[in-house]
């Protein structure tokens, strides 16, 4: 299921004094399958477009077409559910949305308000929790007695039970100790590669983008300044630098080694690749001697 | 949700209102409300309107944007006025019907009744659309302050008064995101009957008063590493000046009073 954005604009409160625009004028396409990472400034708009990727809010200028449905200003709130049910969003700290006695509940509310019933909702919920690394013993618990992280699992679960086709991060890392960061990542883009489930990441962390993301997209005051594979986006590092954003460590790195006198084909981007450039760099000077 | 509106917001701006002591602000709106009981006839309803008026276009607040925030009180003005109209009796009777009439004197308090609503409404938005929340709580620190007297705990109301102003903001947006995200798990609010709605409410309101919960732990704990003890001993960063402007307001307002008390019968 594609999501298409069509000159879309949005501005808060309008018609006020507080008015605000938000985004303005946005034109992309995040294809089914894709791993999509959207980047930008704090401010910039990134959760803003998030919200219209599953018709939280409404365009109030251009079309949002998600699959077949086409989502404009004047769409009505009614039957929104389908589009809901595939799209699903992990918000910032989306362990505040925990609410039910027992982390069963909570985890099984979503695919219920979706019409899902029986041992379907049992199986799904065990599986759910299961892919965010808590066994069954976590069931009958109530989701208040955990510590943060593991209050952040269970709320993924709540939303990876819904079985949504495409999957909305929004920075869902953020203040996870390293080891849970890797772990958590890693479920996303196993999911990603064997379920073939879009993802949308939302994230500052460059070399995540680098890992992970096979579509990159730099929003900046609304709009978007840049869109296109991770190595496009990252191969003009002084642009980069100019909007104040980072670039992967790997690259870093490479930029240091070619200041002195390195050569590489391609910039690399993670570890993997420098490490890899770096070999073929031996190796050519070890024939060479 | 919220858009609409505007009473109890405050827009920043740099009129002569805005400048004005939140002390006498208050203290002239509350004295304001207070007078307008005096009124009983179309002189001084006239008088009261082009005071506020006055202090309206002196805020250089956009007037369509005050009449718009006067809108989602429509209904309720109307309500009231509709009831005083149909069931006060008194004077000519231009229709009867059961217990329902119309007359002279339920026309006349209908229309008293709707000018109160107004000027009380439109006094009390400009007061908190040109005075910042927590300039508002100060001013009524310093003026409860004289109970402390009779063991009032002025410092503490008024700490519990500035977090609660400084944590609306936060808890409305709070609101907003946790709604999102119950909505992407399909939670349709404001649909269904009304124990539908009422259901729907839950997954809200839970989780707003555990993070109510977390927040003020977090705060406490955050206030008393900073060295809060209570209020006893304590300096104040904003402190509040009186100028000419306000000592000519309070003029203005004794002025006001005295026709006031003239053109009513």
């Amino acid at each position: 299921m594609d999501i298409q954005f069509e000159q879309v604009g949005y501005t808060y409160q309008p018609d006020t004094p507080f008015a605000f625009c938000a985004l303005k004028d946005i034109n992309l396409t995040i294809k089914e399958g894709s791993y999509t990472a959207i980047v930008g400034h704090t401010g910039s708009g990134k959760s803003t477009l998030l919200q219209h990727l599953n018709a939280l809010i409404k365009p109030t200028a251009g079309v949002v077409k998600i699959g077949d449905r086409l989502i404009t200003t004047d769409t009505p709130n009614k039957n929104l559910k389908e589009v809901r049910k595939e799209v699903g969003i992990v918000f910032q700290f989306p362990e505040a949305q925990l609410f039910e006695e027992t982390i069963e509940k909570d985890v099984a509310f979503g695919p219920k308000n979706f019409g899902v019933e029986g041992e379907e909702l049992k199986k799904v919920v065990r599986d759910s929790l299961q892919m965010v690394g808590l066994d069954d013993s976590y069931l009958e618990r109530s989701p208040f007695e955990l510590s943060g992280g593991q209050m952040r699992r269970v709320a993924i679960a709540g939303v990876l039970a819904m079985k949504p086709s495409v999957l909305v991060l929004d920075e869902p890392t953020a203040g996870l100790d390293p080891r849970g960061r890797k772990e958590m990542m890693g479920m996303f883009y196993d999911l990603h590669k064997e379920q073939g489930i879009t993802i949308v990441l939302v994230t500052h962390l460059m070399d995540d983008v680098a890992n992970f993301a096979d579509y990159v997209i730099v929003l900046e005051k609304g709009q978007v300044i840049k869109q296109g594979l991770p190595k496009q986006v990252f191969t003009d590092t002084q642009w980069l630098t100019t909007q104040q954003l980072g670039v992967p460590a790997a690259t870093t790195f490479a930029q240091q080694l070619m200041a002195r006198g390195f050569q590489f084909d391609t910039i690399p981007l993670t570890t993997k690749e420098l490490a890899q450039e770096i070999a073929k760099i031996l190796r050519k000077s070890g024939e060479q001697v | 949700m919220m858009d609409k509106m505007i009473f109890g917001r405050y827009i920043p701006g740099d009129s002569v209102i805005h400048k004005l002591d939140p002390r006498v602000k208050l203290l002239a709106s509350f004295y304001f409300i207070g007078i307008i009981f005096l009124c009983n006839n179309w002189q001084s309803y006239t008088l009261m309107f082009l005071f506020t008026l006055l202090a309206l276009s002196l805020s250089k607040i956009k007037p369509s944007f005050i009449i718009n925030g006067l809108k989602p009180l429509f209904w309720l003005i109307l309500f009231t006025v509709v009831l005083q109209i149909l069931f006060t009796r008194g004077g000519e009777v231009y229709f009867k019907w059961g217990i329902l009439s119309v007359t002279e004197l339920g026309l006349m308090n209908g229309i008293f009744i709707f000018c109160r609503f107004v000027l009380i409404i439109l006094i009390s938005t400009l007061l908190t659309l040109t005075t910042p929340p927590l300039s508002l709580s100060d001013a009524i620190e310093y003026l409860l302050r004289p109970l402390e007297v009779v063991k009032f705990p002025a410092h503490e109301v008024s700490l519990m008064l500035s977090i609660a102003l400084r944590f609306v903001p936060t808890l409305m947006d709070e609101t907003e995101k946790i709604m999102n995200a119950q909505r992407a798990r399909g939670v349709d609010f404001g649909e269904g009957n009304i124990m539908d709605k009422m259901k729907s409410i839950v997954p809200l309101l839970i989780p707003l008063f555990v993070s109510s919960f977390n927040r003020a732990e977090d705060l406490a704990t955050a206030m008393e590493a900073r060295g809060y003890k209570g209020g006893e001993g304590r300096t104040k960063y904003r402190v509040l000046k009186w100028q000419s402007r306000d000592t000519l307001t309070a003029l203005v307002f004794v002025v006001l009073t005295v026709i006031l008390v003239y053109v009513r019968n």
